[in-house]
């Protein structure tokens, strides 16, 4: 096997924290075994790899390309269209990446009215570095700006998700995602009777702190707006979903459970069919605060 | 030429498409824009079924059911007016005309209060298209 050129590896990031590539190096045992079967070609997290060019730029070519963020400026955009044509294989990483995330949430307003509103002075007016890239008007998940060949939501996805969608990639295989919502692997206790009003996480869940989490009231149940219905599993790998671990609801981190799902119009829905009072909601689009992009989040309406 | 406008109207087996065959059987008139889609209880239709059709070019949708209290389901209704709310109320956050979703209840032996619903919903969403043109015309 020594002759087969390993299989190179370009990673990288747009309007991302680095969350995403952090939970890549969080792999534990399995990062070592990786990395011996791969070249990495680019990985600003890791490696001091110069790639601005004047116009354009200037990506190694890769067989595998991951890609974490949502596109939100030109500079953004020209790095994706760089990777797309310079990586065989194109993977948006992250739900930035595959649903825009919580950057998204700046969808709701112009992108003049960000710039006022996070980097404004006394007067109000934007007070950004004039070399600072040009804001696109909203922004977009990857897959709205190039062709993705697979998309890996979590914010960030499970390390363990991660190393297996790259091994078996490598081999030319088909990654597959659970597919199914986080309350499919969530053990608490449902008896199918809900509390009638919603309860905002002001107050804690009823829960004995000595019991294992398997004892405890699905939070839903309980009124809390736990978003485990309308978010894609996976986060706790093979057992409880970390926020329930934490004894707190999911915030549907995972973006919606079908790709083109819309976890606003869902969790409404759950609610709705449940004969509890979604009118206490009055901060519904946050529902969508990991997947906003695709459109989903739009501009509020002037109410003058 | 002015386009028709499509409706797709999710009426529910027991009441609904019942008074729709009821209305076809009495020769009664509604408009053509009309598209029905039988569905089992009016309970059925997920919200995201009613703007998947405005996505893929449907200009109003209706969903008809059994008047509360009448349905076959027992409860499936009282979920629809539920959900009914919920499509309201995000219409216009997905960018949306409120105008252009309406709940409807029909018993089987009522195909003219049916057709009468067809046709109101018909010409508001003629009305809506007159605006928003209008609309247009006038910001050029
Ligand atoms: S998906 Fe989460 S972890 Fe990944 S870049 Fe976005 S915010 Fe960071
Ligand atoms: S709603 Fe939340 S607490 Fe209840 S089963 Fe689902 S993930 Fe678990
Ligand atoms: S429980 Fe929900 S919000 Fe929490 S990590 Fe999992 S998917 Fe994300
Ligand atoms: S059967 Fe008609 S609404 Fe349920």
């Amino acid at each position: 096997m020594k002759d087969k050129r390993r299989p190179r590896l370009s990673f990288v990031w747009l309007h991302a924290c680095s969350g995403c590539e952090i939970a890549l190096l969080n792999s534990g045992e399995r990062l070592p075994e990786l990395l011996n079967k791969v070249e990495i070609v680019h990985f600003p997290l890791l490696v001091d790899h110069k790639f601005g060019g004047e116009q354009e730029f200037a990506l190694p070519e890769a067989d595998i390309g991951f890609v974490s963020g949502g596109v939100a400026s030109e500079e953004h955009l020209a790095l994706l269209y760089s990777m797309r044509r310079t990586c065989r294989i194109l993977v948006s990483l992250g739900t930035c990446a595959t649903h825009g995330g919580v950057p998204a949430l700046r969808n709701r307003w112009t992108a003049a009215a960000t710039l006022e509103t996070v980097f404004g002075d006394t007067s109000g007016r934007a007070t950004v570095a004039a070399e600072m890239p040009a804001l696109l008007d909203r922004v977009y998940s990857v897959d709205e700006k190039v062709r993705v060949d697979f998309c890996l939501p979590g914010c960030p996805p499970h390390p363990e998700m991660i190393v297996h969608v790259i091994e078996t990639l490598m081999t030319d295989g088909q990654p597959r995602l659970p597919g199914k919502s986080v309350c499919e692997t969530c053990p608490t206790i449902r008896t199918g009777e809900m509390h009638r009003t919603v309860r905002r996480f002001l107050n804690n869940a009823e829960y004995d702190s000595d019991e294992p989490v398997e004892e405890m009231r699905c939070l839903l149940e309980q009124g809390f707006l736990c978003m485990g219905p309308v978010t894609a599993g996976g986060c706790g790998g093979l057992s409880v979903p970390l926020c329930v671990q934490a004894r707190v609801p999911c915030r549907g981190c995972y973006g919606p459970v079908r790709p083109e799902g819309n976890q606003l119009l869902d969790m409404l829905n759950v609610l709705a069919s449940h004969g509890v009072d979604h009118r206490a909601i009055v901060d519904r689009q946050s529902l969508l605060r990991f997947s906003g992009a695709h459109g989903l989040l739009r501009l509020t309406r002037k109410t003058k | 030429m002015k386009k028709d406008p499509l409706i797709i109207a999710f009426c529910c087996n027991w009441c609904a498409y019942a008074a729709a065959d009821l209305a076809g059987i009495s020769r009664l008139q509604y408009p053509g824009s009309i598209r029905i889609i039988r569905v089992m209880c009016s309970g059925m239709v997920h919200p995201d079924m009613v703007f998947h059709a405005l996505e893929k070019g449907a200009d109003g949708v209706m969903i008809v059911g059994c008047h509360p209290g009448e349905c076959h389901y027992i409860k499936g209704n009282e979920i629809a007016l539920a959900r009914a709310d919920i499509i309201a109320e995000t219409l216009e956050d997905m960018g949306w005309e409120r105008d252009r979703f309406q709940m409807t209840h029909v018993s089987s032996s009522e195909p003219e209060r049916l057709v009468q619903a067809f046709r109101d919903m018909h010409e508001r969403l003629e009305a809506l298209h007159q605006n928003t043109f209008a609309g247009v015309e006038a910001n050029e």
